[in-house]
């Protein structure tokens, strides 16, 4: 491979190449080159993520509001409001599942977390903001023990197999796993 | 048999695939993917702009170590060998065929048996569609069906592969401001980088010895039985990755609640079927693609590649399964899968007649 002229040449050509591109990395290597080409793609979703967060803060403050003068049927029909405008939006499913937790709707409460958690699961983690892991693990430890023995009880009823499944649903996620 | 050193180099290769499998996983990877070929390939697919998943997006070192330490041991035993040639588009579809597969099941098939040896027992299905896929491919080699021998040596293309992947071994420590890593999710989940570098270089180097894969396990003990070497490395494999598990605390049997799993056993047994017939096709899992990738086989490199897109096309196009489910375009990407296989063994068989 460095037989004739041509061989030399392209030899000569990669060296320069090689040596070009070196000297180009070496002086943008500062912060600045980063900044200028405008690519820190990590900086510009972390800071989408917060300003995610915060508009999700406002959207349903009415419904906090709501939630802490005890009213959780307006709370609830609010919800329904929001959730209807934002169809994407998982937020308002997981505030729908705490509301009816804490009314003892126990199924209709795993349904609507399972809602939220297809939607964004952000939810399940422990370093997102909107973190609500410890309330669903604490969801299927009683959804497993009520819905469970419900389950074992009434052996062909779909209705009930269906939470179960759901529940499990939760479980498997909070389990982890790649996907 | 016991007296052979190349039977000692598989069974160790096993022992290390099963055993860093699980600890990959407690250091940090997530819960049974320590060791998880596409996964980490629809992760760096992501990390490198190919997929917008946030939650899958990052360069898996585990996966450059595969490579690279395939061509270390290839280099240092004398047996990188450029070599390509044989049917290159079709090996690119294959290669897209074969994430299908992996992301309707959620897994590799290394990773299919980390899961059944922490005790995921939705996992048999799986198991039952690897060996049916693999037999079904079997039968199709033996009655002719060959993708085509490489024509061509000698020239530099099976050195390009293993270059793209130093290039990636660069970004990893360079981290320009184009790749992108998730905060958040099951990608968010890494075991420290040196470590996981230093895993992949290890399996790499082993597995390019031994040519120890799962898929390769499950063809020879069909073809050979217990005479073949594989079967006594893929039981060392499940030994390790079943005694670590137990003593890392990981093994929780039973069908609900397992990570990264879904209850759709069907599609799980067709998935992992697809994979094994595309695998025995091509002459190798995913793993092994990138280990004959890596010691200059340009046809598996281009493998590589095809997963490469495949493994963005699963998250983009919505194919993966997730904990809830197949999607609609899962099931028929699998289903369009088995027609191009299908298709495919009807154009690349040899008739005698």
């Amino acid at each position: 491979m460095f037989k004739d002229t041509f061989d030399k040449l392209c030899w000569a050509s990669l060296a320069i190449v090689l040596i070009a591109l070196l000297v180009l990395l070496g002086m943008n290597a500062g912060s600045e080159g980063k900044a200028a080409s405008g690519l820190d793609k990590a900086v510009e979703r972390e800071m989408a993520y917060h300003a995610r967060v915060e508009l999700i803060a406002k959207l349903y403050g009415p419904v906090d509001g709501l939630r802490k003068e005890g009213k959780n049927q307006e709370a609830l029909l609010k919800l329904d409001e929001l959730v209807r405008k934002y169809p994407g939006e998982a937020h308002g499913h997981i505030l729908q599942g705490e509301i009816l937790r804490e009314m003892g709707a126990l199924d209709e409460a795993v349904a609507s977390y399972v809602a939220g958690v297809k939607l964004n699961g952000d939810y399940l983690d422990d370093k997102s903001p909107l973190s609500r892991r410890g309330d669903i693990q604490r969801l299927v430890d009683e959804g497993l023990k009520r819905i469970g023995a419900r389950a074992a009880a009434n052996p062909g009823n779909r209705t009930i197999a269906a939470s179960l499944q759901k529940v499990n649903y939760l479980r498997s996620r909070l389990a982890g796993g790649c996907e | 048999m016991v007296r052979d050193r190349h039977f000692w180099i598989v069974v160790a290769a096993g022992l290390l695939l099963g055993g860093l499998g699980v600890l990959l996983a407690v250091w940090g990877n997530p819960e049974n993917s320590g060791i998880c070929v596409s996964c980490f390939i629809e992760n760096s697919a992501g990390a490198l702009g190919f997929q917008d998943n946030s939650r899958m997006q990052y360069l898996r070192p585990e996966l450059i170590g595969f490579v690279l330490g395939s061509l270390a041991s290839a280099v240092i035993f004398r047996e990188f060998r450029s070599r390509g040639g044989s049917a290159p588009l079709p090996r690119l579809i294959a290669g897209m065929l074969l994430m299908i597969g992996c992301a309707v099941f959620i897994g590799c098939p290394i990773k299919l048996f980390l899961r059944l040896t922490a005790g995921d027992l939705t996992a048999l299905a799986g198991v039952a569609g690897l060996v049916a896929g693999v037999w079904i491919g079997v039968r199709g080699l033996a009655n002719g069906v060959e993708p085509g021998p490489a024509d061509r040596g000698g020239r530099g293309e099976g050195l390009l592969i293993p270059a793209a992947f130093l290039f990636l071994l660069v970004l990893l420590f360079a981290r320009p401001g184009f790749l992108v890593f998730s905060a958040r999710g099951s990608a968010a989940q890494h075991a420290p980088l040196l470590i996981s570098l230093a895993a992949g270089l290890l399996l790499g180097f082993i597995a390019q010895r031994s040519r120890f894969c799962i898929t390769g396990s499950v063809r020879d003990i069909m073809l050979i039985g217990f005479r073949s070497y594989m079967l006594w490395g893929f039981l060392a494999f499940l030994v390790a990755a079943v005694g670590l598990s137990v003593v890392s605390g990981t093994f929780n049997p039973g069908f609900y609640g397992q990570p990264g799993a879904h209850l759709e056993h069907v599609w799980s047994f067709l998935g992992m079927a697809l994979v094994g017939w595309v695998s025995v096709l091509i002459g190798g899992c995913p793993f092994r693609q990138l280990i004959k990738a890596g010691e200059g086989d340009a046809d598996a490199g281009l493998v590589v590649v095809g997963m490469f897109i495949g493994g963005a096309l699963v998250q983009s196009w919505g194919i993966a399964a997730t904990a809830a489910g197949v999607s609609l375009y899962g099931k028929a990407a699998i289903l369009v899968g088995f027609a191009v296989v299908a298709a495919g063994c009807l154009l690349f068989r040899e008739r005698s007649v």
